[in-house]
Order: structure tokens, then sequence, then C-alpha cells
């Protein structure tokens, strides 16, 4: 069996622990829907469609959807779900098998970009009652799709670093919190240019932004590929970073 | 002299002749802490003759569990080597992983998983096609009798139940060790019973086990062999009734003694009844 073989039924196990706990499926929807109907109703009339240039012809949700989709694809279980194969032994189980060491961790990888896709279409489908639209059409909504799946297995790899290393769940919930200091550093409200200096700055250096402004500019625009290409050069790069760094540690992992 | 030659001359060590299961020579873990070095196995030597049941024992902290973890790839070495089934697991972790079946302290089970699905999962793993993993799977159910229970997820089995189905994953290669920490440790005097005879038709059909525990009587009624690891160090080696002899001879005892006796005296400590209770005391 190979390495990718090894992965695909590892990941078929968490999609099936993620199926048979509902509960944490809930959450991942439910919060990202709140703050999508939260910040539409708050600056909706601040920001109407006829006259604010940014939204290109859409309503103020459609502005706010990436934050939603980013917000869902960073609540991934995959890091507390191995932490508690590691505190159960179930991991030490895998680890004596003949398993590649890299099938262990984009097992469950692999997962999260599965599951990503079915959220992400959800909240797609929640959100066209809000007046959104995906204006680069099915490939647009195609490539809205994989970005945001990546984004899954970046943070999702990200996690797990700090599972792996920590092998605590405390420490793996708290880890998690990172995620939001990232997301309010990025023009999530303005576009960039309409943010103060030193917000300006900070979002220029965040690498969440860049993921942001593709989802943005392919739900708002016709298919604009700049944007688009610097969203995915940004998952890559923090892709095979948090896939090798989580390599790394397995393989040290005593 | 050499271990080898100490056990050949001592008539301690695995039938002459007979092909090693598991080997360790100068065997080393040490943990690098802020706090400094610590020397959880200090050189630990042994030789298991396959289709034995060796059984490794020692007080809480004194290295059973990480000697295992080393022989079963889960944990790095040191220094010295390990052999299990002809293989260093340094060298080869890979190879050496199809060779042994592994049943640590904690049953490592997925409780959100049916007993079967693990099964199937873990034969998957080890490189079988679906169908034969299912087939595999089955087998394995009715010999921990567990088909009853098989399509239950595995958080409503019992604690004995964990134990067979853990043993039973363990098995689903057909290894030619396996390696158990501590199987019976908190389950009631019934499944034990039922864990030990699952041991005996498993070692019936040739597989070596080697055994930690912490249960003396477990040692005396399974274990061909033994050794007492104590501080990091195997002190004692030989059958139950080889050490138990070794005792009467070297204390001049009118009767045989019990493995307790055995175990207390190689790991340095005494029994005092104190109080009306029962507690170890270092000597």
């Amino acid at each position: 069996m190979t390495a990718v073989q090894q992965a695909n039924v590892l990941g078929g196990r968490a999609l099936r622990e993620a199926l048979r706990t509902p509960e944490s499926l809930a959450p991942t929807l439910f919060i990202p829907v709140f703050f999508l109907i939260v910040n539409f109703g708050q600056a909706g009339k601040i920001f109407p469609s006829s006259s604010t240039s940014f939204l290109h012809g859409q309503t103020y949700a459609a502005f706010q959807l990436p934050i939603s989709l980013l917000l869902a694809a960073s609540f991934g279980s995959a890091a507390l779900y191995l932490v508690e194969d590691i505190e159960g032994g179930y991991f030490d189980k895998l680890r004596a098998a003949p398993v590649s060491r890299s099938a262990l961790v984009i097992g469950r990888l692999h997962a999260e970009a599965v599951k990503s896709l079915f959220i992400t279409t959800v909240l797609v489908v929640l959100a066209l009652p809000f007046g959104v639209s995906v204006a680069s059409g099915p490939v647009g909504f195609l490539l809205l799709l994989i970005l945001t799946s990546l984004w899954a297995v970046v943070f999702s790899g990200f996690m797990q670093l700090i599972a792996l290393k920590t092998r605590s769940a405390a420490a793996t919930n708290s880890g998690g919190l990172i995620f939001f200091p990232l997301l309010f550093l990025t023009p999530n409200f303005v576009p960039r240019d309409m943010l103060t200096r030193p917000m300006e700055i900070a979002a220029t250096l965040n690498p969440v932004t860049y993921v942001m402004e593709a989802l943005r500019s392919l739900i708002l625009q016709d298919l604009t590929w700049t944007p688009v290409a610097r969203g995915f050069g940004v998952v890559a790069v923090l892709g095979v970073l948090m896939v090798t760094l989580n390599l790394r540690l397995i393989r040290d992992y005593d | 002299m050499t271990t080898a030659e100490w056990e050949l001359t001592q008539g301690r060590g695995p039938v002459p002749g007979k092909r090693l299961a598991v080997q360790a020579e100068r065997l080393v873990k040490q943990y690098r802490g802020r706090a400094g070095t610590v020397d959880a196995v200090r050189g630990v030597d042994l030789r298991v003759g396959a289709g034995e049941v060796f059984g490794f024992l020692g007080p809480n902290g004194a290295g059973k569990s990480t000697t295992v973890r080393m022989l079963t790839t889960l944990m790095s070495i040191t220094s010295g080597t390990a052999r299990v089934g002809g293989i260093d697991v340094t060298a080869d972790p890979d190879a050496a992983r199809r060779r042994i079946g592994v049943a640590l302290q904690e049953a490592g089970l997925d409780p959100r998983q049916t007993g079967r699905e693990l099964l199937v999962l873990q034969a998957r793993l080890f490189g079988m096609s679906t169908a034969p993993a299912k087939n595999r799977a089955q087998e394995l159910l009715e010999l921990v009798e567990l088909v009853d229970a098989g399509d239950r997820r595995i958080k409503g089995y019992s604690g004995g139940m964990k134990r067979r189905l853990d043993l039973a994953s363990a098995l689903v290669h057909e290894p030619e060790v396996l390696f158990l920490d501590e199987p019976t440790t908190g389950l009631d005097p019934a499944s034990r019973l039922t864990v030990w005879e699952e041991l005996r038709r498993i070692n019936a059909r040739g597989t070596t086990i080697f055994l930690t525990t912490q249960y003396l009587e477990e040692a005396d009624q399974l274990c061909d062999r033994l050794a007492v690891i104590d501080g990091g160090l195997i002190v004692r080696e030989g059958t139950p009734e080889q050490l138990k002899t070794e005792l009467r001879q070297r204390r001049g005892l009118d009767a045989q003694p019990t493995l307790d006796q055995v175990f207390l005296d190689a790991t340095g400590r005494t029994r005092e009844r104190i109080a009306g209770e029962v507690q170890e005391v270092s000597a």
C-alpha cells in the first residue's frame, strides 16, 4: 500500500469520525453564519450596493462572505482529534503499524480539505438569500472551493503542529485562538486602501489578507487572475511549510 | 562474559539453538530535559526465543514500558541495538513493524469506530485489500468472542471487551512477536482469566509473547521465562522455577518461595506488616 493510499484510508476514518460527531460540525457552520448576519446587519446600510464601488453591485454580505468562509475553514477539528488519539493511545497503535509517517499527518489534513469543500458549499448557499452571488461563475466557484479547502489544510496543519508538540488538548485549543488576531488584522470591513496606515501595513504583512482578497475577488468580480494567484501562492507556500514541519515533528516523535 | 554466554552456562536463556524472536544488547534510553539527563534504561540485554512467553517484570518506573516502546519502534534508542524477528528496529523500523503486534498499557482504540471497523482499518494499514481485511476482521472477532459486539461503537465496550479487541487488533497481520504492556491491568478477575486464555491460544499458534505485568501470579501462570528489571537494569532472569529455587537455596528456605518473594528480593524491597496492612518499603 502506498503512502497516498494509506493517507486515503486514514482520511476516510477521520471523515467517519466527523460524521459521527455532528455536534462538532455545528459550530463550524453556526459561527460563520452568525458573523455574516451580524456584520451585514451592522454595516449593510453604511455600504449600500448602489453607491459603494468596492461591492461591484452586490450587497455588503458578499464582501463579508470570505471572512465567514475563512472562519469556517479555520475551525477544523483534525488537531483536537489527533490529541484525543495521542491521549487515548490509538496514535501509538497507528505508529506501531508499517504506515508511512507522512500518511499519519496527511490523512487528517486530507479529511479537513474534504470537510471544507462541503462546509464552503453550504455557506455559499446560505449566503444566497443575502443577495450574494459568485460573480466569477462556475470556474470561480470551483477556485473558491479549492482555495478555501487549501486554507483549511494550512490552518489544520498549524494546529496539528501544536498538537504533536504539546500533546495537550488545552494547548491545542488555545493555539486556535491565534486565528482571531490574524482575521482582524486584515481588510475585513473595508478594502485595504481604505484602512488607516498602521492597519494597512499590518494587513499587508498578514498572509490571511491575500487569501481573503482572492476569495473576495472571486465573489465580487469576473475572474481576475492577479489576486487569485496571490491567494493560491500564499496557501501553497504556507501549505508546504506546514506539511514539512508536520513531517519533521512526526519523524522525531518519541 | 557476554549475556548469551552467561545464559548458556546458567541455563537461564532461551533453549540453545532456538531462533531468537527478540534480542537486545546494551539497550540504553536517556531522556534529556531542563533538569538534566534521566537514565530510564541503563544497558538492558535480552534474548527471547521464538515461541516463548516471556515475562518482563519490574516496579513502577523501572524501565519496563520504555524498553517495550524501544523494541516496538515507538521510541528512539539512545544506544545499543534491538532486533525483533531478526530485524534491527532502528535500521528498518517498517520491516520490524510488520513482524510485531503491540497492545500497550491503555487499550489504544478509537471510541467512535465499531470493533469491526477498527480491525478492518488496521488490516488495511498492514496492506490488505478491502475484502481480505473484512474476512480477517471477522476471524479475529470470532477469536476474541466479540462477534455480537463487532458492529457496536467501541465507546460502549466494557474494559474487558476493549482489552480483547486491542489484542485482536495487534494480531491482525499474524505477527511473529506480540508485545503486551500490562494487558490485564484494571480488569476484573473474570476478564483477566479470559485474557489469559486468549494469550495461551495465541501462543499455541506459535506467536512469541513478550509480556510486562505487575501481577506476579499472572507471570507465574503464563510465562516460560522471566526477567526482572529495576532501575533500568536487568536484575534477575530465568524460568519461574529457576528463580524460586535460586532464592530458596541462597536464603536457605525450607519451602519453595513465591514469585512475589523473588520479585521483592530482586528489587531490594521487603514487606512489612504495619497496622494490619501490607506495605512495601525499601530495604
